[in-house]
């Protein structure tokens, strides 16, 4: 009982953290435990300084807790600032829409198909002379007019559905997208992405924990993640890891929360940036050639 | 292969040094060199048969070169108290209490823009960029547009969703003038 209440006392002292005065049975009891107390690091504060991208208000530039990902309850690990031009855009909700409906069509290739007058079998001859029946006149049974004849102007299979929207629509998109969701606390960010276990269970109980959204989308600079979280995600289909290169609106929307990696909200931000900012933006934004840098 | 081509090379140059004076022939041969073809040019070769170059890392020179290349972002404009052609920068943006916020192009432009369409018989002007109260905007531009038509009334449409106003007719300059004393 005594050791008990020692032991709590001097977790809560900070510096006292790491030098409980233990007996044996509480040894081996926390010898292998689930979750370890990390040594007491420094806060990781990430004030940015755009030095090309000033914005107009610095006071606009929004500042986000950096949280862990190594233990399923809730840790801040520090502070990083956001650059207002893309966390804190005006909410496009029809830049939005467009997007995903572009997202969705542009692969889209339709394989209805009908058949034309040419194509329908027989009717090749007049089926009754021109004059002197009383009928009307017609020249083949298979004609769009008859019954059982071609289709005018139907679908012809396949048909392509491709267009692209203009680039600085898909700019604005992504930043409206981050802002929406930052605005609306789906926005979490995390220092790394290093997780202590194979098990999908541990991602279940951290999303129920920390009342993370059903689905959640990891984005992270790189494209190679570390095993374990490859592992643990590959179990879930809610939970999605992503490149930085690889986001999109879609998959923003589909997925309840987004979780980005410091290093992936620094190239995001570095990228949108640039594209916002470039001076060649009318040759960019001119028509779209296929196949043609 | 290699003497045909240089055969090919010597006769190429030769056409142009039998035609032509020889102060012509100067220019020319340095003319013909710079017109040269691939097949006519002479191979690179190794670097100890040309002349002896000094490399200099970081030149000071270097600033002349890079002051002509194109820009990559666009800069900051350079702070001056008046500019010859009635550009002012944003001033707003520091303003505690607004209710609409009116942002500046990415090139610091006011966005005022005039849609023309029907051979140019109808004129709008846009407005776009807007964030906040949309429509307190548009009261305050209509009784500045109504007063530019000697009291007419102006038609105008608001798109609170995409933060655009426009207004019939060509209010552009005076539209643009009004924003920019307010500070936007």
């Amino acid at each position: 009982m005594l050791n008990l209440l020692n032991k709590s006392k001097s977790i809560l002292i900070p510096a006292l953290r790491n030098t409980t005065v233990r007996s044996t049975h509480d040894a081996v009891k926390e010898a292998t435990p689930l979750v370890e107390v990390a040594a007491p690091t420094p806060p990781l504060i990430l004030p940015q300084n755009w030095s090309q991208y000033e914005p107009v208000n610095r006071s606009l530039a929004r500042q986000v807790w950096i949280e862990n990902i190594d233990a399923i309850p809730e840790r801040k690990l520090g502070l990083i600032e956001l650059h207002p031009d893309v966390f804190a855009t005006q909410p496009r909700v029809d830049v939005i829409q467009e997007n995903v409906e572009w997202q969705r069509k542009y692969r889209y290739v339709s394989f209805a198909h009908t058949k034309t007058r040419a194509e329908v079998r027989g009717g090749g001859r007049k089926p009754w002379p021109q004059k002197g029946m009383g009928r009307a006149r017609h020249g083949s049974i298979r004609s769009p007019l008859f019954r059982g004849g071609g289709v005018a102007h139907g679908p012809r299979s396949p048909t392509t559905h491709f267009y692209m929207l203009p680039f600085f629509k898909r700019v604005m998109g992504l930043t409206a997208t981050l802002s929406v969701k930052l605005a609306q606390d789906d926005l979490h960010i995390i220092d790394s992405v290093d997780v202590p276990t194979r098990d999908p269970e541990f991602f279940k109980e951290l999303i129920k924990e920390r009342n993370w959204g059903p689905s959640v989308l990891i984005v992270d600079k790189d494209d190679i993640f570390p095993e374990n979280i490859c592992y643990a995600t590959d179990a879930l289909g809610y939970v999605n890891l992503m490149p930085s290169y690889g986001l999109n609106i879609y998959s923003m929307l589909k997925h309840d929360t987004l979780v980005l990696t410091v290093n992936a909200v620094k190239h995001i931000e570095e990228r949108l940036l640039y594209q916002m900012n470039r001076t060649d933006a009318t040759a960019k934004g001119g028509k779209f050639k296929l196949d043609q840098v | 292969m290699a003497s045909i081509k240089n055969l090919l090379q010597l006769c190429k140059g030769t056409q142009y040094f039998l035609q032509f004076s020889n102060n012509q022939k100067c220019l020319l041969s340095l003319a013909a060199v710079r017109q040269s073809s691939y097949l006519s040019s002479p191979p690179v070769a190794p670097r100890e048969e040309y002349p002896e170059v000094e490399i200099v890392q970081n030149a000071p020179e270097w600033k002349y070169v890079e002051r002509l290349m194109p820009q990559k972002i666009i800069p900051k404009p350079i702070e001056k108290p008046e500019y010859p052609s009635g550009w002012k920068p944003q001033t707003a943006a520091s303003l505690p209490d607004l209710k609409y916020f009116v942002a500046r192009t990415k090139n610091h432009m006011v966005p005022v823009y005039l849609h023309t369409t029907f051979r140019g018989q109808r004129r709008i002007t846009v407005i776009r960029r807007i964030q906040g109260d949309i429509w307190e905007l548009e009261r305050e531009l209509r009784v500045v547009v109504e007063k530019a038509r000697n009291g007419k009334l102006c038609a105008s449409r608001v798109n609170e969703m995409s933060g655009q106003i426009h207004f019939h007719g060509d209010y552009v300059d005076v539209i643009r003038e009004y924003l920019k004393e307010k500070g936007f």
